[in-house]
């Protein structure tokens, strides 16, 4: 019986089976506690009201109080637009960046251009947040705000003026995060096959109809990849508003962005059961946007 | 430009290559710039206390006092230390078990294999933001928050690795392989002898990678340190900026926190290639 048994499980699973669960088993236990386990322990804890030690059920309460706080919306449009613009501006930018370097017929200017544009993308978000906060001084000693003196405008309060705090955000990450699209863009531009090129040039068209009908259609891919990866990374946005606005996203709030209100509720107030709430509110974000784009992208190209 | 055709507007293409080189130089200077002004006022004796003016790209009076002022006033040495610990320690878990799996994968071709695979990737869209409650909790009951566990363990979850590492194994040949074990060599033989030296190309990405993202991460160490000894380098300076409030000490602070880019400053000087290479891949195989 005992051996019908070990014969039975030997055929079931052989000894290479055995060898390959051996070897894939820090993965596998890695994604079980450090994924898998905290996505479920999240959602349990979002119909708790819980400090994180002890809690008690509470349905849906969680959810109904972060959708009934103004401060969650408040983060929420923050979020997006901070995101959307840095989005939108990023990928445009790169684009026309890379295919001026493309169009460069020297590999040595080339792979220089290409150096220099992506520096800034190994500099961490801390230092870049610190260094643009001097460059963004808020009188006429600030970097941008002198160059704004020598055309007679008024220094701006880039980082504590509350209608530009924004945009001096979205400015800063242009900067640091311009390059690594850009990188992306010029390996895509090389993919483009010639002979689209070539046709078109016996039809007669110039470079920039090229670029409008041959170039842009063909890297659509790259496009919707950038969209959504840049979507997601913009709704993630956490140290450079929490170093330059504190845990209240000053100035007046205009930096409070999702994951800081995430992080306000679970470490600041321990309430773990809104805040998971609100982690999961944001992820359906991010899920329906993602899908949203997908969908939008699929039904242009049929 | 050899081609016949063009003969006639290759001096009106010179020129338009000329200003297409000005332009991207001026774009390329709006790069640089911050990376200017960092360094002359981290070097500038007349900027300890407050922001020159008007704005200036060369020390009024050079100087290193204020870096020595930079490593006396913020713990920079063992902050430094202690990120490159932590990278150290992650590197190996992570990509030990990236290469380990993505081997088994790709070589044994176990049950389950693919399973496998589908789980770890499907994972790999999942936020951070929205595992690092529960994840901090775990810690906190295993009474591990404040030590470096806390970044070891999750570092077994390099599904981004696996998928890598299994990418270029699919490209080694299995004869390989064969050979060894009809030979009789154990499978841990075969994949440490043979396969990790052939992967050398992809672990030197891998770590590149891997150090960048932790030497400049700042929400878990924020998360889940407390000891200031503890702190790594981001979290020092991001907690002494903090703490002093933005736009003091203008040339302490550019001294520490261009002491803190230096290693990812060398690296990228360095090795410049596996970096750019590895991200034009990674950007269009996703």
């Amino acid at each position: 019986m005992e051996e019908s048994i070990s014969v039975r499980k030997k055929k079931f699973f052989s000894q290479k089976d055995w060898t390959g669960y051996m070897f894939v088993a820090p993965l596998v236990i890695g994604v079980l506690i450090f994924a898998i386990y905290p996505m479920v322990a999240a959602l349990l804890m979002s119909f708790q009201r819980t400090n994180g030690l002890s809690g008690t059920w509470v349905g849906l309460d969680n959810y109904i109080r972060v959708l009934l706080d103004s401060t969650f919306w408040d983060s929420l449009l923050n979020t997006l637009y901070m995101g959307f613009l840095s989005v939108v501006l990023g990928i445009w930018l790169s684009f026309i960046l890379a295919s001026l370097i493309n169009g460069l017929p020297w590999t040595s200017w080339k792979n220089l251009f290409k150096s220099v544009y992506f520096l800034p993308n190994v500099v961490s978000a801390v230092a870049t947040s610190i260094l643009f906060s001097f460059l963004f001084y808020p009188d006429e000693k600030g970097l941008l705000n002198f160059l704004l003196g020598l055309f007679g405008a008024d220094p701006i309060g880039w980082f504590t003026n509350p209608s530009f705090a924004q945009n001096s955000i979205v400015l800063m990450s242009l900067w640091g995060a311009l390059g690594y699209n850009t990188i992306i863009f010029l390996a895509a531009l090389q993919s483009v096959p010639r002979d689209l090129y070539e046709a078109a040039e016996v039809d007669g068209a110039g470079s920039l109809k090229k670029w409008w009908y041959i170039t842009i259609p063909y890297l659509r891919p790259i496009f919707l990849f950038m969209i959504i990866m840049g979507t997601i990374g913009g709704m993630k946005r956490f140290t450079d508003v929490w170093l330059i606005g504190g845990t209240a996203g000053n100035p007046a709030g205009t930096l409070l962005t999702s994951v800081l209100y995430i992080y306000r509720n679970a470490f600041l107030a321990s309430q773990m059961g809104i805040a998971t709430a609100a982690s999961y509110l944001l992820f359906l974000t991010i899920l329906i946007m993602t899908v949203l784009m997908l969908k939008l992208n699929r039904r242009d190209t049929i | 430009m050899l081609q016949p055709k063009w003969e006639s507007t290759t001096r009106t293409r010179a020129a338009s290559h000329v200003v297409l080189i000005v332009l991207l130089s001026l774009g390329a200077l709006v790069m640089v710039i911050p990376f200017l002004w960092m360094l002359s006022t981290s070097f500038d004796w007349g900027a300890r206390l407050t922001v020159p003016f008007p704005p200036r790209f060369w020390p009024e009076q050079l100087t290193t006092r204020t870096y020595q002022m930079a490593f006396m006033n913020i713990d920079m040495m063992r902050y430094l230390l202690n990120s490159f610990i932590v990278a150290g320690g992650v590197i190996v878990v992570s990509i030990l078990s990236a290469l380990l799996s993505g081997y088994a994968l790709s070589k044994i071709r176990f049950k389950g294999g693919g399973l496998v695979l589908v789980l770890a990737l499907s994972t790999m869209m999942i936020p951070f933001e929205m595992t690092m409650i529960p994840q901090y909790l775990l810690f906190d009951a295993m009474n591990l928050l404040d030590t470096y566990w806390v970044f070891y363990l999750p570092a077994m979850n390099y599904a981004f690795g696996t998928f890598l590492a299994k990418q270029f194994m699919d490209q080694l040949p299995d004869s390989l392989r064969e050979a060894a074990i009809i030979d009789g060599a154990r499978e841990v033989a075969v994949f440490a002898r043979i396969y990790f030296a052939l992967c050398t190309p992809i672990i030197a990405t891998l770590i590149i990678l891997q150090f960048l993202g932790v030497w400049n991460d700042l929400l878990w160490p924020l998360l889940a340190l407390n000891s200031p000894d503890k702190y790594t380098i981001q979290l020092g300076l991001a907690m002494f900026t903090y703490n002093q409030g933005l736009n003091q000490l203008p040339a302490v602070i550019m001294a520490a926190t261009t002491v803190s880019l230096v290693p990812v400053l060398l690296i990228y000087i360095f090795l410049q290639r596996y970096i750019v290479e590895s991200i034009a891949l990674t950007g269009i195989k996703q």
